[in-house]
């Protein structure tokens, strides 16, 4: 008895053999770097914790249990937190805490999974990082999505070129795109502006679903997507990028970062392309795409000083495209059919931060002015449209007696001039927008809590009143619960955001009036993490509901001969399941899929029907590998697209639907020192939509329709292309 | 049209696990105990060694401060792997990095840089 006794007591021990973390907690402030005395760190699941000592040196205990969540956090800094499993015991940790006063940059030094959700955000975000837009080379935002199941990018007429996004089904137009926290693609650079941002020049991007926060704006209707572009302070000191793809199109890419003292550090990007081949894959006597010459370049600088902080930036991008008829030449006429694109933008910004007596609180201003300039032809249609616009948008950031509630208090003013003609069509608006808000946040240990609202005075509609709630509850350590409510709106620009749709003989019949579109979203996430062989996995499935209270509804089924744009107030909503599996059967090899079901619905044709060209059933599989040495990166994606709807006008009800069809992409990248070389191909399956363009034969006849576009019109394609990047050296302290 | 896919697909794979498995006679492997602290330090060891000539690659485990090197032995020597892994400023078993090496690392790969 006493023997067995012992040998438990003994098994008990090893059982309980302490394993410990060790770490050192460093402080980045606008005075540089130091140790941080006094950080807590905490054990979120068991509750146990400690303080960093005068040297910002720690030591705790991990418990038996693991993983669990070790979140760290200090007064005037920002919280963080990271994940520790078996395999960090007896590890030393360097972590970095951000100074609150920053501007809210990325924060965890620690390496990431490339594709990360977030576990201490309260909203349901997707991180896009640097290794995970490496997977897709090529060349502007629309491509960056290319590895991610939330966001669908989608050609949007077969002549342009121009490609579109979609969350939950609902057009991009409904997904509010900011740069660095200013909202950024909108207005008139709902067409073409997804292409206006090279992809060398971000550095991340962050993907919300449903509505986001309110300290930034009204217009997140169905997500909210924040990019972060490369920062003075960290970038490559060198950087170019080239790339060269079969279908004729060339990219030049430098960017270059440069300390000028301790306090000032600019930033320079500059971005060339071309598109020279003329490429008819499908035979149809169009080019696929267009050809012609962009050129981009953007200017940035970062004041960091004791009391304030500053960004600053001017941007200015013009691009000029010419597709249609094989042949075209916009300075001849010659009768053929022609598509051309102008379009030009300069904008400026800053972001001023100052620091209050009392270290938690401080007050940012932003600042952003905008003007821009399209021109359209699609054979004989034209649009031009222009648009100038301000925004000042002031947030108090403070809290509440302490950390655990924290409140940011704010007043905005948008103006807006924007102005549109399409043939005899036209829309002018000139807008004033001043709005107020606030988003109080309570941290807990399980539950987080992020509720607000903004209200805003529009000089044409008046009120709009939009609440806003999020919910983050940790049901387990390895389980995350979130739940988000909450209202957007926007006031449409029924010709800008369709222009493709002037690919197409079909007349425009314009709505009798035009009112904001205001949505409610209602959804949830679910986020798994588990282990399998030893690595990490994790599971996701979430569900999101969007319904309009009011939306300018494109109605395609109404007429054959037209395209009729009308304010609906009826029943219009999303349904959006996702799951995501993501797992690494391997080591470094990781293994990701996903499943997506849209059911778009609003009355179109006098019935309420699902939205055209949206694939009800969507799946995704992207498979990466890295070498152990590091030194080559494989990279495959295939996404199936289900059947979608197409415009039909067939009095007999027979509905039409497109083909399912996969899109197979690959990319390898090898890297050598401070050089990449990069190898892929897009389309490899080469599908090709049959009959893309209605009546191509013809195209200034009644039936000429550019516009019915499901699948790819263009077959195979490979590039390849190189990177060079002297990295900044490290501080020596 | 999917079989096509599937095939691609697959012959994708293998191109990725033949990799590092190419006649594994040539090559040795060693672990050798080293002088690593903190995610620099795994950074400068892993990039110095995976671009010396005959070294196949390079782990290096921090909780344990080992590197798993595996080499070709026609290229190189354990002996030379050691030195490669000194000239980066660390020392490898026996072999303790010169100190001209050690003064080029940054603070907190110096020795007790994470005790400050």
């Amino acid at each position: 008895m006493k023997s067995t006794l012992f040998i438990l007591f003994c098994l008990f021990c090893i059982n309980n053999h302490f394993a410990q973390v060790k770490g050192i907690v460093f402080g980045y402030s606008e005075s540089g770097r130091e140790p941080l005395k006094l950080a807590k760190i905490k054990l979120l699941n068991k509750g146990t914790g400690t303080t960093s000592n005068e040297e910002g040196r720690f030591e705790l205990l991990l418990p038996k249990k693991l993983p669990d969540t070790l979140v760290i956090s200090a007064t005037g800094f920002i919280t963080d937190s990271l994940i520790v499993t078996e395999s960090d015991r007896f590890i030393s940790l360097e972590i970095r805490l951000y100074s609150n006063k920053l501007l809210p940059d990325l924060v965890i030094s620690y390496k990431k999974a490339s594709h990360s959700i977030s576990r201490l955000k309260t909203l349901h975000v997707e991180e896009l990082t640097s290794g995970e837009l490496r997977k897709a080379a090529c060349c502007n935002l629309s491509e960056s999505f290319e590895t991610n199941a939330s966001v669908d990018v989608n050609i949007t007429d077969a002549v342009s070129g121009a490609k579109k996004i979609q969350m939950m089904g609902l057009d991009g137009v409904y997904t509010q795109i900011q740069m660095e926290n200013i909202p950024y693609l909108r207005g008139l650079e709902s067409a073409f502006g997804l292409n206006s941002l090279p992809g060398t020049w971000i550095e991340s991007i962050q993907i919300t679903k449903g509505t986001g926060n309110v300290v930034n704006g009204f217009e997140s209707m169905a997500g909210l997507i924040n990019l972060e572009l490369k920062k003075p302070t960290e970038m490559e000191k060198l950087y170019l990028n080239g790339y060269l793809s079969a279908f004729g199109r060339t990219e030049l890419n430098v960017n270059a970062g440069q300390l000028i003292s301790k306090k000032w550090s600019t930033g320079t990007f500059a971005h060339a392309s071309g598109m020279f081949g003329d490429m008819d894959n499908n035979n149809d006597g169009f080019r696929d795409v267009p050809k012609g010459n962009n050129l981009a370049i953007f200017n940035r600088w970062a004041f960091q000083g004791k009391k304030m902080e500053a960004q600053m930036g001017i941007n200015g991008y013009w691009d000029q495209k010419f597709g249609g008829q094989n042949g075209y030449n916009p300075n001849i006429n010659d009768g053929k059919y022609g598509v051309n694109i102008d379009s030009k933008h300069i904008d400026a910004f800053a972001k001023t931060g100052f620091f209050l007596k009392k270290e938690s609180n401080s007050i940012g201003v932003v600042y952003h002015a905008k003007y821009q300039e399209i021109d359209a032809k699609f054979g004989n249609r034209f649009f031009n449209g222009s648009e100038s616009r301000a925004l000042i948008n002031a947030i108090y950031d403070g809290i509440i007696s302490n950390y655990d509630h924290k409140i940011k208090i704010g007043a905005s003013a948008l103006y807006t001039n924007i102005n549109q003609y399409t043939g005899t069509l036209k829309a002018l608006r000139t807008e004033y927008i001043p709005g107020i808000f606030s988003e109080y946040t309570y941290t807990g240990m399980r539950l987080t809590t992020v509720g607000g609202f903004r209200l805003d005075y529009h000089n044409l509609y008046g009120f709009q009143f939009s609440p806003r709630i999020h919910l983050k509850y940790l049901i387990t350590q390895q389980t995350d619960l979130r739940l988000t409510a909450g209202k957007g709106w926007r006031v449409p620009n029924y010709m800008i955001d369709n222009i493709s749709l002037l690919a197409s003989s079909k007349t425009w019949i314009e709505p009798q009036k035009i009112v904001p579109e205001v949505s409610w979203n209602f959804g949830g996430s679910l986020v798994q993490y588990f282990e399998w062989w030893n690595r990490k996995a994790s599971i996701t499935l979430d569900f999101y509901h969007t319904f309009f209270e009011n939306q300018l509804i494109v109605d395609r089924d109404e007429s054959g001969t037209a395209v009729v744009f009308k304010n609906y107030s009826g029943t219009s909503f999303s349904n959006s399941i996702q799951t995501e599996l993501s797992f690494e059967p391997f080591r470094n090899f990781e293994i990701r899929l996903a499943y997506k079901y849209l059911d778009v619905k609003a009355e179109f044709g006098g019935k309420l029907q699902q939205q055209v060209m949206i694939p009800k059933q969507r799946g995704f599989i992207n498979l990466g590998y890295i070498t152990r040495n590091k030194r080559w990166e494989y990279n495959t994606t295939l996404s199936v697209f289900g059947k979608s709807r197409l415009p039909g006008y067939d009095t007999s009800g027979l509905i039409a639907y497109s083909e399912v069809y996969p899109m197979l992409n690959a990319q390898i990248t090898y890297v050598y020192k401070r050089w990449d070389f990069y190898i892929g191909g897009e389309n490899l399956n080469n599908f090709k939509q049959r009959n893309a363009i209605v009546s191509a034969n013809n195209p200034f006849g009644p039936s000429f329709d550019a516009t019915e576009i499901w699948g790819p019109v263009m077959g195979i394609n490979v590039y390849a292309g190189f990177r060079f990047a002297i990295n900044r050296k490290k501080d020596k302290n | 049209m999917i079989m096509k896919t599937i095939v691609l697909m697959i012959s994708l794979i293998l191109c990725n696990l033949s990799f590092g498995q190419k006649a594994p006679k040539k090559y040795e492997t060693a672990v050798i105990k080293t002088s690593s602290q903190c995610g620099d330090c795994k950074k400068r060891i892993e990039d110095g060694l995976n671009y010396t000539k005959g070294i196949k690659f390079a782990e290096l485990n921090l909780e344990e401060n080992t590197v798993s090197v595996k080499y070709q032995v026609s290229k190189i020597t354990l002996e030379g792997v050691k030195k490669a892994l000194n000239a980066i400023g660390y020392d490898a078993d026996e072999l303790k990095a010169p100190e001209e090496a050690v003064k080029k690392l940054p603070a907190c790969c110096q020795p007790g840089g994470m005790e400050k």
